[in-house]
This record gives structure tokens, sequence and C-alpha cells, in this order.
């Protein structure tokens, strides 16, 4: 049985998450007026259509690229150095100390509590397009899943292969993977959440909402 | 040849090019980009290269700080990232982009990205006009039956309507039947494809459809395009290559012979090819081999001629069991089997053709500096892809650790890889599970298959999967294919 009240004291005690920023790909810097240890902004609004605090711009091919900051923290490191440079894609530009939020905290915990459908191998993952179109209109926990169900499209080197979910049924409660990314070997693709444990689940989900209390 | 001396700077008509002014970006991964920063120090011309986070262990990444420095080297985000590429070679000031094979190598609207741009470098492959017309497979198609050169029978544009793909497909399912053929096939392939990717064939209209939607879709995720060719399958056949090399004149194509890359995975990829395509002086055919090979490479020359055709290429062709040639399509770009081709030519009588080395030269501008009669060739080459995949199960690759990879040195071998031998290896899932090119030369055909199993059977290939299993190759595959090259 999941002992919340121990993860959420662990989670407690080092509640921070360190981000680091790196260029996306090559092109020149050009800092923000930022400077390190100022407070950055994440992505806001109702639909976080805000973006966060401009930390540079990164020019390639007169394209200007603005770099946000992708959560609320601190900037604990600033590559200023590297003012007016041209960078390799990948270079690291600064590093924001995020305080955990509810949600995040919530899920680093659901994934303790869910079954976990993981990859067998390093490659892109898709679900089959008759249930892709049901998480993208309904949400994945609409959909239900099956031993034995054939869920996923599996790529890598160009070849697309079948993959069938193994475990037991119940609900897709999270999704680890955007079509766009890599999933390494042993990652968790999904979140299953087997109806008997589904009280469970909730009164995790619960202990969270009340028990973590979010910072301004 | 080959080599920036003075002389071959000197073009037979009088003009001087230096090709050590420049630079090149080599705008590729893996062997091919070793190739091509080996053939820039081969003729003092200077390169910049770029890698991928995956390809951080990459054995072209190692020799581009060998020969280029720390400072010619880049990492991108993507090879596919036109910008990240334009950005590169501007900083690190190249005059010329080397696409490789794959990638940009056959994207007309880079190369003319690339010369039209405000700071113009120069794209070694044709100009982008004419991989426009022959990257076009339909194109190709119209100007090869403009000049009687044979074709396959199919639809002569990308199709993106089901209605319209369907009606192709019967009506290439009638012609096969109305020919006699007793068991018709079509092809269905995504036309934004290439190396045997996205084809599937059909024998039964009533399943048409079917095929046609999945590799609409496949097309779709892959290729972002989801227009797809339809053409009569033709089954029993070889699949030969000829290799045109001409400078920027675009006026005196010449060939450096043939190639027989029949050998392919299941996926109709190749596996292993020959050099020359047949051997009509060591093999009996039932058709007149020799007659063959001079009508493709007539066939090839001509087209060349005719579109003015300005670097390297090759020609592809389904010989038919008759001995029927049809023109499958133009490679407007190096293949990765030029190596072959180069391992049996001489020109004015001194070995070590290097057409990537050619192809920059020729790229920058020099004359060519010979011309057909002054190339000739001796012996069979054969090029083994050595690959980790699983033949037994319709080719799948692998993905895992080389955990050992080494080979007796032969002065008749020539290997091309990017896998160190030295430390273990993590196979990239981004792109081919592709080791090793292994070129050998024999004086015949039997002394190259003896040659050809004796380095299969020598070379130490090891590796594991981090979830279990050991690693799967194609090295038995290629062994038992050995036997049969160039039979039809």
């Amino acid at each position: 049985m999941l002992n919340v009240t121990e993860m959420l004291e662990e989670i407690k005690n080092s509640p921070y998450r360190e981000i680091e920023i790196c260029a996306p790909h090559t092109g020149r810097v050009n800092f923000a007026a930022i400077q390190q240890g100022s407070k950055v902004e994440g992505p806001h609004g109702l639909w976080k259509e805000k973006p966060g605090t401009l930390l540079c711009t990164l020019d390639r091919e007169r394209n200007p690229k603005p770099i946000a900051a992708v959560e609320k923290g601190e900037l604990c490191l600033l590559h200023s150095e590297l003012e007016g440079c041209f960078v390799e894609a990948g270079t690291r530009l600064a590093v924001i100390r995020h305080l955990l939020t509810r949600d995040e905290v919530q899920a680093a915990i659901l994934k303790k509590a869910l079954h976990l459908f993981t990859a067998p191998e390093r490659a892109k993952y898709y679900f089959v397009p008759e249930i892709d179109k049901k998480v993208r209109t309904s949400g994945s926990q609409s959909v239900t899943v099956k031993d034995g169900m054939e869920l996923f499209i599996m790529s890598r080197m160009k070849r697309e292969v079948p993959l069938v979910y193994t475990g037991p049924a119940g609900l897709i409660y999270a999704v680890y993977f955007t079509h766009t990314s890599n999933v390494d070997a042993e990652q968790p693709l999904i979140g299953v959440c087997p109806p008997d444990q589904l009280a469970a689940i909730q009164e995790v989900i619960m202990r969270v909402q009340t028990e973590w209390t979010e910072q301004g | 040849m080959g080599k920036s001396n003075k002389e071959s700077n000197v073009a037979p008509a009088g003009g001087l090019i230096d090709v050590s002014s420049h630079k090149v970006l080599v705008a590729n991964r893996g062997e091919i980009a070793m190739r091509i920063m080996r053939a820039c120090v081969k003729l003092g011309v200077a390169f910049t290269a770029i890698f991928t986070k995956e390809d951080t262990a990459s054995g072209h990444v190692r020799l581009a700080k060998e020969l280029g420095g720390e400072k010619n080297l880049y990492r991108v985000s993507s090879y596919h990232d036109a910008n990240e590429l334009m950005a590169v070679a501007d900083d690190a000031e190249c005059t010329a982009v080397h696409p490789g094979y794959g990638f940009f190598a056959e994207d007309f609207r880079f190369a003319r990205r690339v010369s039209k741009r405000d700071r113009k470098l120069i794209f070694i492959g044709p100009s982008w006009k004419i991989i426009r017309e022959l990257g076009d497979k339909i194109n190709t198609k119209r100007l090869a039956r403009s000049l009687n050169v044979p074709t396959v029978p199919g639809s002569d544009r990308p199709i993106y309507d089901e209605m319209e793909a369907e009606r192709i497909a019967r009506t290439v399912f009638d012609f096969q039947v109305q020919q006699g053929i007793k068991r018709p096939l079509v092809l269905v392939k995504a036309s934004a494809g290439g190396g045997g990717m996205g084809i599937e064939e059909v024998y039964d209209i009533d399943n048409f459809r079917s095929v046609y939607r999945r590799i609409r879709n496949y097309a779709m995720r892959q290729f972002k395009d989801e227009g797809v060719l339809i053409e009569q399958r033709i089954t029993d056949f070889n699949h030969l290559e000829v290799q045109i090399v001409s400078d920027r004149s675009g006026k005196n194509p010449v060939h450096f012979g043939t190639r027989n890359c029949s050998i392919q995975s299941t996926g109709l990829q190749k596996r292993l090819e020959v050099a020359p395509g047949f051997s009509p002086d060591e093999i009996n055919y039932s058709f007149d081999a020799r007659k063959v090979l001079d009508d493709i490479v007539h066939y090839s020359l001509t087209m060349a001629r005719k579109v003015g055709y300005d670097n390297v290429g090759t020609w592809e062709w389904i010989v038919t069991h008759d001995g029927s040639p049809f023109l499958m399509e133009v490679n407007t770009r190096i293949q990765v089997e030029n190596g072959v081709s180069a391992r049996i030519a001489s020109v004015k009588g001194e070995g070590g053709v290097d057409l990537l080395a050619e192809q920059i030269r020729i790229g920058l501008g020099e004359p060519l500096g010979y011309n057909q009669q002054d190339i000739a060739f001796n012996g069979v080459g054969i090029e083994y892809r050595l690959i980790a995949e699983d033949p037994d199960n319709r080719f799948t690759p692998w993905a895992g650790l080389i955990e050992r990879f080494g080979w007796q040195e032969k002065p008749w071998l020539t290997m091309h890889t990017h896998v160190p031998t030295d430390v273990p290896y993590e196979i990239p899932t981004e792109f081919d599970p592709n080791l090793a090119l292994a070129i050998v030369w024999g004086e015949n055909i039997e002394q190259a298959k003896d040659r050809g199993r004796l380095f299969l059977d020598s070379l130490e290939l090891k590796g594991c999967k981090k979830t279990g299993g050991e690693l799967k190759s194609n090295v038995a595959f290629l062994r038992q294919k050995t036997a049969g090259i160039l039979q039809f």
C-alpha cells in the first residue's frame, strides 16, 4: 500500500526541481534584461497561452527565436558570458530553480500508484488511430485498456510495428509520451488505473490537494 | 585525378580553379560524412562537420576532430533542419555544402536556397533545376519516354485521391492481364519516400484500398506528404545501375560502369552490390547481357546529355528475365554503393578512384579532365552492407550496444564505418542500424566471392541489448547470398 504521507514528507524535504534551459538549435544569443537570481514566470493564463519570462533570443537565419522560462522559479544560473556568441544546439544557457506545484507532486505520486506500461525499446510511440482519436476528443481517461489490446504503434528506424498492451485492465490515467520525442526503453508510456484501485487513486489525489500548499 | 595538385586544377579549356580556397560543410553523418571529410583532405579542401546529440559517439565526430579540429565541428538540433545547416555554414565561413546521401541530397528546394541566398554557397551535387527535373519520378518518366527510353507502366504523378488511386490500380492490373501475366501485381509506394521505404505490393484489387490507406498514413507520418505512386510490380528482375559523372559544363558525361543491386531485403532495400552489373564472360545468361549493359549505359548517357547533367548521379534500371530494361528512376546524388564502382575503375591507368573526391572537385568547378576512353575497368567488386537487423524476422532493425567489432586488414578489402572498433557503441534508434560497408575486390567473380566469404568469416561482431538478447546481424544472409551474385 502506498504511503502517501511518507512520500509527501520526502518531497517537502526537497521540493525543488532544477530545470536546464538549453539552446534548442544553433544561433546567436542575446540575453534579455534579466539577471542571475531574478524571479521568473512560467507560461500562464487560462490555457497557458501567455509565454513565460523572456530569457534570451536565439537568432538563426534572421529568425529570432524567443527562449522563455518554461516554469516559474528563480534563475539560479545565467550564462551571460555567451552574450552575442554563436552557440551550438544543446548549449546550456540558464538554470531555473523551480518549486514543485501541487499538480507536479500529484503526478509524481501517481506515477508510483498507477500500473505503468513501459516502452520495450527506445522509439517514438503513437496510439493506434482509433485510440488516438478518442484520446484527442475525450481525453485519455475515456479509454479503457485490457490485456492483449493493440494499443500503440512503435516507430523507430523508419519502421513501424504494432505494440500490444499487457497488464491489468483499467483506465488510462496518465500519458507519459509525446509523438515528437523518443521514449527510452523501460520508461513509462501510460499509467493505468484498474477499476478496483480507482478509490485509492482518488484518495491519493485528494490527499495531495489538501496537504500540499501551493506557493504564491 | 582526385588530387588538388596544380595539374588537376588546370582545366583543359584553360580555366584555373583553386579548389583549396573552398571550405565544405559536411551536411551528413556516419560513414558518408567520413568519406566526404577524407575526400576533402585528399583534395586540400577545408571542411566543417556537424552532429546531433544522438551521434555524439559516432566515428564521424571523432574523425572530424582528428582531421578538422574541435572548431570545425558543430552540434546541431537535426540533420533535417536547413536553417541549422545554413547558420553553421555562415559561422564556419563555408563556401560549399556537401549533402551526402539521404537528408537534403535530392531536395531541389534546399539546393536552390543554398545557391540563391544572400551569402551564396555551392551545392555539391547537380544544379537545383536538374534535381527538380530528374528528382521528380514523373518528369523523369516523361523525359525518358520522349527519348525512347523504356520505363515501368504506372501513374505519372503522385496520387492524393483514393478513388483515382483505385482507378489507376485497376488499369495497371488490367494491363498486366492483357499482357498475359498470370499473377498481376501492383506496387503502392510513398511518393516522397526512397530507399525502399513505404512500399507495399497488392496482389488483389479488393485489398487495394486498405494497402493504399496504410501507405498514405505512413507517408504522412514519415514524410509529411501523403502522395502515393501506383506502378506495375515487375517480379523476377535484376536491379541494375549506371554510375554517371559529369562536370559543370554538363556537356561531357562519362560513366563509371554498371552495378548489380539485386540482392535486397524483403523491404526492397539493397544489401549487396556488385560491379559490373552482369558478367557475360563468366556467366551464361538467357539474353544478350553485354547488349543490355551497353543499352542501359547508352540510355543513361543520352538522358544525362539531354538535361546537361552536371555532377554525379545514378540511373536505376529494372532488367527482366528476357533481358528487357526499364528505367526506374534517377538518383541525383552520390549513392551508398559508389565505392564498389570506383573499386574496379581506373582513370588514365591509375587506380584508387575516389568518386566522392571527383564529385567535390567537379562540384567546385574543376573540369573533369578526362573522357570515356581514359576510364577502364578491371575485376569484380562486391559491397556488403553490414547491418544490425534480423533477416529471419523480415529484416527487423536491431538496436543495442555493439561490444566488439573488428576484421583482418587485406589489400583487397576497403571498410567504411562510423562504428568505433576500440570502444563499445550504442546504435542510435533515430537512424538505420547500418554498421559498415565492406568492399571486396577480386580479379574475377570466383576470387571476389572467395575473398568475400573469407572476410565475412573472419569478421568479429558482437553486441547485446540492455533488455536482453544478443546482436542480430545480416552477416549470415550476406554470406549465403554471395554464392549467387550476378546470376539471373
